[in-house]
């Protein structure tokens, strides 16, 4: 094409440390374009929108929009320079009303009229939303829908939506699609990171593909299926393992839930599992199953329903009471709430267990030494370590510290996993799986929550699907395929039958 | 489970919970001035119940106190806002006053102007280290205040020093239409104007979206940094204005307030409507708290009450009003909302 | 499992294998809080050279004597900073109103009064503590409006006027005087020393209470008592107020409000000064003890030569705010915003 490109990127690299983020890429989007960036985790697609959106300094390289060299340093001037980012996390401000969020960050003078927001809001289907409307106050998908009417009041030249679907329910997603045709029907460039290929393929005409910090090539997605991009991405078509199924034994459940709610994110949870048996919670972001998980720790004081572990009737809010009653959670963000970064490795794998290592309140050091050598063995991390911060571990060891902090730890009824695996290697990924199933066939009963599609068919026995804050179906895991787990978290419909282009996603 | 089962509220009952908790926000958004309202109406009939002669020159009395209180509220109330806490707002009040008494002699607005600047330096550090470096602003500002108040009882040979300008003290009290006067006029002048600054200008968004939520902020563009650094500036020149107003007004400068400018000011912030944890409240709440309780300390004053007595209510109602708006009482209040709302949607649908 | 090689990981992320542990690498090269604390103490010893009467036998004693009572409230202080709630801002009203309860309930002879004086102490930061705890009140507003209602409550019983000890009371002198040529406060500030340490390091309380300083919501989803710990934690600030306020009264004879000066302040310099991160999870009792030494040389320092209270009080901000930074600027490990 003999056109200048609307936006076009060359040699950008960034480093972390020792950790190349991203690694030489160039990459071109026309006008009117809608471009995917695909890659799996850390592939370096998010380093590369934080780059456009001016997040993210890149070390060297250029950008050009409409042949004019940028080089946003705040996302300020990334979006004088015309380009706008909606985030995969959201950046609205709860306590402001909606009005005020799309006004936020404006350039002075060029906040658009109420007419022209309510005019823009209309279209993207919030009709029934009022501008007064305190943003907190709306569901998840109404609010990634404000997101991006912020940035369709702002005439960005090219817009970027990082996973802007992942929280949406179909006509959410449809309304979605509407506005992005649109955009690019009036010469906007559209860069849409999805890790749902069936989107990808219906929405997108161009492709590029990330893969260790480098963009391994450009395509038209015409020339594309899903067996391709997959390779692109991987070099290789995944091959999961599968736990052989367990027999039902009859056993008294080891958990039993009725009518657990967490308003407004989850409502009316019914759960009974066997001990030794891995339940998988499947749902993308914001279906509830994290919730249900930190109801049943007692970490959501407004749970409702009522919650029975190993014949004991547990209150919601007390999470001291639901660890004494053997319930062991692992929370899905080991950065915030998980693990204390600051401490060492050894203080982290014992935290969980220190009245254990003590007599009458006062340590001793034997028996922590003690602990600590079991642990350390079980997770596979060289005790000279033992002394590190915690946090210069890898992702996939600071998981496993976490996970092991909740085991064998006495009683044990009930683990409660949260995205065990995610930001793991591989390899982390399988030692993880085989904790957990450890702890199973030890006889604890296993509950976790999990986006990965992979993850929720190697591990379960049984695999709960939730969609929007209810459970759609029970499945055993024998004879469950991925595109009816797939079927049942993205539409929440249990009848409805998949349609081939979200048989497959690539988390 | 059925197929048709409902996964998201149907839009009917998403109007229902709205407009109920639209008019809770309301209510909630009016209390300041309900409570500023009670109080006045208290400051007559309470006297009079207890046998003594209300009079329109406790409405003067409260008004006088309000000059100086109120800024040290506004000063405080804006960091809040913002998710911060200055500590240092009394220490810049005695700074404030102490220059003024000191250099304003014979140039009253002089000795104004040379300590709103001195402190306008100390906030905007503050706000620097606060915006650039993430330092705990409850720290850093204890830090602030230790070293205003080391100031001010430096310049102040560690005691209270007299203003000798009486014409500026008298001129500054007399009376204007029997409650208000010349002090209490350029206070609630300067009230108006952060009012108005903040309320009617993009500022007052930009200040909440900080507050309530610093990383959204930041990545849409507002210049976090920026209001922040502006904010601890302006609360230091508000608090400094305060603290001057005050000390022309009764002739001496205190070398050491104590703690209890502070204990006002964050009642009178909460009262006003303002969150702990940033994010809420408006210049306007926060003068109306501070009005509320300058009448309600004229109230007992009135009533000649002991100033332990005096102590004990400040200190029970800050205690008060804090545990009133702790997460765990929000949430409580939440869980309470969302039970009369469920019970009135259920009495409509049925 | 024992044949289970540790994952693979991106090289990058791995540190350099580290078997003299934890922090050997920050130690090898002196970083600037190294260097600034070098500095510090050098200004100190270079004036404390040229101040006159600053080496003398009965100084020393006086800045011990200073440093003591000081030191007891930060020892027992550092447990609130520690846990990560910040500051108590009216600590030295507690010590006051302690002084005062211990000279009133000497009538009820010696060691009832001691134990009433401490439990008097424990249960006045400990409500606040419940307040913070239980309900995630802000230490700072809590602690400010009980320090009110603690004046106010205290003026109330005592009618505003100094508290004396009854004349059958019996004798307690000996908590002032002497003791082999040393204040006897100093002894028990280095028993409070000894024990606050040995409880930070060697107890689960101690051990849990920095976990939950680092992190609150880790420390909420690991299941550790946070209410419990918050509670303890002020005790512990309790306890050892009321020691200083025996300890005051005692000197004093007395017991009136006004007696405090700025205590609250002077602790809390000293928990900084001693290296305790502001915001929780760092800090050490023993390091407390020797900032709280610190600052009464400094003070002293300023007194021998002749500068007034609020320079000595300017001084004190001063350092604050440099620790602060200091601290701020030195510790990677944490994010504060």
């Amino acid at each position: 094409m003999s056109t200048t490109p609307r936006l076009e990127v060359r040699g950008v690299s960034k480093t972390y440390g020792a950790v190349t983020a991203l690694d030489r890429v160039a990459l071109d989007v026309r006008p009117g374009e809608v471009h995917a960036l695909l890659g799996h985790n850390g592939a370096g697609k998010s380093t590369m929108v934080k780059v456009l959106a001016g997040v993210v300094r890149p070390d060297a390289g250029t950008v050009l929009v409409d042949g004019e060299e940028v080089a946003p340093r705040n996302p300020r001037q990334a979006r004088a320079a015309g380009i706008a980012l909606v985030d995969q996390e959201l950046s609205l401000v709860g306590s402001l009303t909606v009005e005020e969020n799309l006004a936020l960050g404006a350039p002075r003078g060029s906040v658009p009229d109420a007419a022209r927001l309510r005019d823009v809001l209309d279209r993207l289907g919030l009709a029934h939303v009022g501008l007064r409307a305190p943003v907190a106050r709306l569901t998840l998908g109404e609010q990634q829908l404000v997101e991006i009417a912020r940035a369709l009041s702002r005439d960005a030249r090219v817009l970027i939506l990082d996973e802007p679907t992942a929280t949406l329910s179909d006509a959410e997603i449809a309304m979605v699609f509407t506005a992005v045709r649109g955009m690019a029907a009036e010469g906007r460039s559209v860069i849409y990171v999805s890790h749902r290929l069936g989107e990808v393929l219906e929405l997108c005409q161009r492709a590029t593909v990330f893969r260790d910090g480098r963009a391994v090539g450009t395509r038209d997605v015409a020339e594309l299926d899903r067996d391709s991009i997959v390779e692109m991405m991987l070099g290789h078509v995944p091959a999961g393992t599968e736990r052989p199924a367990r027999a039902d034994d009859g056993a008294a459940p080891a958990l039993r839930v009725t009518g657990l709610s967490v308003p407004p994110r989850l409502a009316g949870l019914d759960l009974e599992v066997r001990p030794g048996e891995i339940v998988g919670l499947a749902g993308q972001i914001g279906c509830g199953a994290s919730e249900v998980l930190r109801a049943l720790a007692g970490l959501e004081p407004e749970a409702e329903g009522r919650v029975e572990v190993a014949g004991r009737t547990l209150r919601p809010g007390r999470p001291l009471r639901s660890a004494a009653g053997g319930v062991r959670y692992t929370t899905a963000d080991r950065k915030s709430d998980g693990l204390f970064l600051g401490h060492s490795i050894a203080r982290n794998i014992v935290a969980t267990r220190l009245p254990g290592c003590g007599t009458a309140g006062v340590l001793r050091p034997a028996a922590e030494r003690r602990q600590l050598a079991a642990l350390l063995e079980l997770t596979g991390i060289p005790a000279a370590r033992r002394r590190l911060p915690v946090g210069s571990l890898s992702g996939g060891n600071q998981q496993k510290v976490l996970v092991a902090r909740s085991l064998q730890l006495e009683p044990c009824h009930l683990l409660l996993l949260d995205e065990p695996t995610r930001g793991v290697d591989v390899g982390g990924r399988a030692d993880i799986h085989a904790l957990v199933r450890r702890a199973a066939d030890a006889g604890a009963a296993v509950v976790f929550a999990s986006t990965e599609l992979d993850e929720v068919l190697e591990l379960s026995d049984t695999v709960v699907t939730m969609f929007g804050g209810r459970v759609v179906a029970r499945h055993p895991r024998a004879g469950l395929s991925a595109a009816r787990v797939l079927a049942d978290t993205t539409h929440g419909a249990p009848g409805a039958a998949p349609t081939p282009r979200e048989a497959v996603t690539v988390a | 489970m059925s197929v048709e089962a409902p996964t998201r509220p149907s839009p009917a009952r998403r109007t229902a919970r709205r407009t109920h908790t639209s008019r809770w926000s309301g209510l909630a958004a009016l209390a300041p001035f309900g409570f500023a309202a009670l109080m006045l109406v208290a400051l007559f009939v309470v006297p009079a119940i207890a046998g003594r002669e209300p009079t329109v020159f406790s409405v003067y009395n409260a008004l006088q106190s309000f000059s100086g209180m109120a800024l040290v509220a506004l000063a405080l109330g804006l960091t809040m806002i913002i998710g911060e806490f200055d500590l240092s707002v009394v220490g810049t009040y005695a700074l404030g006053g102490m220059l003024a008494v000191e250099l304003g002699v014979e140039q009253p607005v002089l000795g104004v102007v040379a300590a709103v600047v001195a402190c306008a330096v100390l906030g905007a550090a503050q706000g620097w280290v606060v915006a650039r470096w993430g330092v705990n602003s409850m720290a850093i500002t204890l830090g602030g205040y230790l070293v205003a108040l080391g100031l001010t009882g430096t310049i102040g040979d560690n005691r209270s020093q007299a203003y000798e300008n009486y014409d500026v003290s008298g001129a500054l009290n007399t009376p204007i239409a029997q409650v208000l006067s010349l002090r209490s006029l350029v206070a609630l002048a300067v009230v108006a104007l952060v009012v108005a600054v903040v309320m009617l200008t993009w500022v007052g968004r930009d200040l909440r979206a900080t507050g309530g939520g610093r990383r959204a902020s930041r990545v849409t563009g507002v210049r976090v940094d920026a209001l922040v650094i502006g904010t601890f500036t302006v609360s230091a020149v508000l608090a400094a204005l305060g603290g001057a107003l005050q000390s022309y007004g009764v002739a001496t400068a205190t070398s050491n307030p104590g703690l209890s400018p502070l204990i006002f000011a964050v009642t009178a912030s909460l009262l006003g409507g303002v969150a702990l944890s940033g994010g809420r409240g408006t210049p306007l709440g926060i003068a109306a708290g501070a009005l509320g309780l300058c009448f309600f300390a004229e109230l007992f004053t009135t009533l000649v009450t002991p100033q332990y007595v005096v102590s004990l209510l400040t200190g029970g109602l800050l205690v008060a009003v804090t545990l009133l708006t702790t997460p765990t009482a929000s949430r409580g209040w939440a869980a309470l909302r969302r039970r009369t709302g469920a019970r009135s949607r259920g009495g409509a649908e049925a | 499992m024992s044949v289970q090689t540790p994952a693979p990981a991106t090289a990058g992320t791995r540190p350099e294998s580290d078997p003299e542990g934890r922090g050997a690498s920050r130690r090898r090269r002196p970083g600037p809080a190294q260097v600034a604390t070098a500095l510090f103490l050098l200004l100190l010893l270079a004036g404390s050279l040229t101040t006159e009467g600053f080496y003398s036998l009965s100084n020393m004693t006086a800045i011990a004597n200073a440093a003591a009572v000081v030191g007891i409230i930060a020892v027992g202080a550092t447990a609130i900073v520690l846990g990560g709630h910040l500051f108590s801002l009216s600590i030295g009203t507690t010590v006051a109103v302690c002084a005062m309860f211990f000279l009133h309930v000497l009538r009820f002879g010696m060691v009832p009064a001691l134990a009433l004086t401490l439990l008097f102490g424990a249960a006045l930061l400990g409500v606040q503590g419940w307040l913070v705890g239980r309900f995630g009140a802000n230490p700072i507003i809590v602690t400010i409006g009980a320090g009110a209602l603690q004046e106010g409550a205290a003026t109330w019983i005592s009618g505003g006027t100094s508290v004396y000890p009854p004349p059958d009371a019996p004798d307690f002198s000996w908590l002032a005087s002497p003791l082999l040529g040393v204040p006897f406060p100093v002894y028990v500030f280095v028993v409070v020393t000894v024990v606050g340490e040995v409880v930070l390091r060697r107890t689960v309380f101690g051990r849990q209470l920095i976990l939950m300083g680092e992190s609150p919501q880790a420390a909420r989803s690991a299941a550790l008592p946070t209410s419990r710990l918050t509670v303890t934690a002020f005790v512990c600030a309790g306890l050892t107020a009321a020691v200083a306020g025996v300890l005051l009264g005692a000197f004093n004879q007395s017991g009136t409000l006004t007696t405090t000066g700025t205590l609250t302040y002077d602790s809390i310099a000293a928990i900084l000064v001693g290296g305790a991160a502001v915001t929780g999870g760092r800090g050490s009792v023993l390091r407390t003890a020797v900032g709280a030494l610190v600052l009464a040389a400094l003070a002293d320092m300023l007194l021998l030569r002749g500068y007034s209270t609020p320079v000595q009080l300017l001084a004190l901000g001063v350092i604050v705010v440099a620790v602060i930074l200091l601290n701020h600027l030195t510790s990677h490990d944490k994010e504060t915003r």
